[in-house]
């Protein structure tokens, strides 16, 4: 059996991790809020554009280089969007799992599959795999914001411009609620505006609208507004399923800790009983013998 | 009427009630009354200004980079910055002029980052002036 002193020292330690997940979960629920906010925030400018877009495209019937649909996508580039920092449950190994499945699967049929990755995590999970991304952005949980996700925007349009991918895809995690987070493959580039057919309907958009500049030259601006809208909407996401993730990952460990105390408290007191028992029964017979 | 003014990162205005509308459009500024044509025009960087129902005074949002629409009930306004005069600080302002400037001057930049910076400088031009317009009359 295990010494007193000892466990009076586990216990200790045990409740110091505790109190450290304590803070982690109550700082993540914190981050939480805010990010979810954000996300709250984007929607109406991220609705609007996409309307606008769509009325425009489909009244005009206007077309650009990123709303292309060549047909079968030859060159892929898949941004996987992980966190720079782990203790957040399953979080980050989904994603891995998931992309790098789907790399396996998929690097034969197409003419190129290319990585790019944002967050340490995902980048970490392949160079370990010696899978090599075109590119590696870091320090995303910090603060994300909408200039960073812009610049962002512009160097994967880029390549997009370039010829070097015909579709762009992101792999990340959709915030659903503190405790769940939906793992999402979603096509940013082209930009898919069929879903608008249906809306523009009701929209029942005017014809003879006033486009100031021509509407030709206006989607342009649009289209690249739209683009960092989304990928803002994409890191967005995946920073509050983050910090969502964390802090029920948290949560579970401040619980586990709790009943691991109160198990090794259980014992402690067991074996302080036996030791007072030992020691009486020890002075009681000694006290016969004389 | 109604006035929506969306960013990405907050909504300035929702629904608001209003009587009238100056814009900095892409063809000068624009005003827009109830009973207007349906219009849809992108926004240059630039001071925008509304009078809400019923008040004579017109209220202002410093915005950069968006695009107007109008339609015979609403106007929906989705700008990529979008800041009221209490926002603003004025040394911020002040300082960002300088530094733009100063990277400007070296000359040592890419053409969109030139553009980027420029943007930078009127804005906080605007900025400034919209804040001491609003300063001085109170």
């Amino acid at each position: 059996m295990a010494g007193l002193a000892n466990i009076r020292k586990r216990i200790a330690s045990v409740k110091n991790t505790q109190k450290i997940t304590q803070a982690m979960k109550m700082v993540s629920a914190a981050k939480l809020k805010r990010a979810q906010d954000r996300i709250v925030n984007l929607r109406p400018y991220s609705m609007g554009l996409r309307t606008a877009i769509a009325d425009i495209v489909v009244s005009h019937r206007v077309s650009h280089p990123l709303l292309d649909q060549k047909g079968e996508s030859k060159k892929i580039l898949l941004v996987i969007v992980t966190s720079d920092r782990g203790l957040c449950g399953s979080f980050n190994s989904s994603i891995n799992k998931y992309a790098y499945k789907y790399y396996q699967e998929n690097k034969e049929k197409y003419e190129a599959l290319d990585l790019l990755f944002i967050g340490k995590r995902g980048s970490e999970f392949f160079r370990t795999r010696g899978v090599k991304g075109t590119e590696t952005i870091l320090n995303l949980a910090k603060e994300i914001s909408y200039s960073m996700a812009e610049d962002m925007a512009l160097r994967i349009k880029e390549f997009f411009t370039k010829g070097d991918y015909d579709e762009v895809r992101f792999i990340y995690n959709e915030f659903k609620s503190a405790i769940s987070q939906d793992l999402t493959s979603e096509k940013l580039l082209p930009v898919d505006i069929t879903y608008s057919q249906i809306d523009s309907e009701e929209h029942s958009f005017a014809k003879d609208i006033i486009f100031e500049p021509a509407p030709e030259a206006m989607i342009e601006g649009l289209l690249d507004k739209h683009f960092s809208t989304q990928v803002f909407r994409c890191l967005s996401e995946s920073v509050s399923a983050e910090h969502g993730a964390r802090m029920t990952a948290m949560d579970n460990s401040t619980r586990n800790a709790g009943e691991m105390i109160d198990k090794m408290t259980l014992t402690y007191n067991r074996v302080r009983q036996e030791a007072i028992t030992t020691e009486l029964t020890e002075i009681i017979s000694g006290a016969e013998s004389v | 009427m109604r006035l929506n003014i969306v960013t990405p990162t907050k909504k300035i205005l929702i629904n608001a009630e209003i009587d009238e509308v100056l814009a900095p459009a892409f063809r000068g500024e624009l005003g827009i009354l109830p009973g207007h044509a349906p219009l849809i025009s992108t926004l240059d960087t630039g001071v925008l200004k509304y009078k809400l129902k019923g008040s004579s005074e017109y209220k202002k949002v410093v915005i950069s980079w968006g695009y107007l629409e109008v339609t015979p009930s609403s106007v929906n306004i989705l700008s990529e910055t979008a800041e009221e005069p209490f926002e603003i600080d004025l040394s911020r302002a002040s300082k960002a002029i300088t530094e733009a400037e100063k990277k400007l001057a070296t000359g040592d930049i890419t053409l969109v980052e030139m553009e980027k910076l420029q943007r930078k400088v009127k804005r906080a031009r605007l900025r400034k002036l919209a804040s001491e317009e609003s300063g001085a009359k109170k």
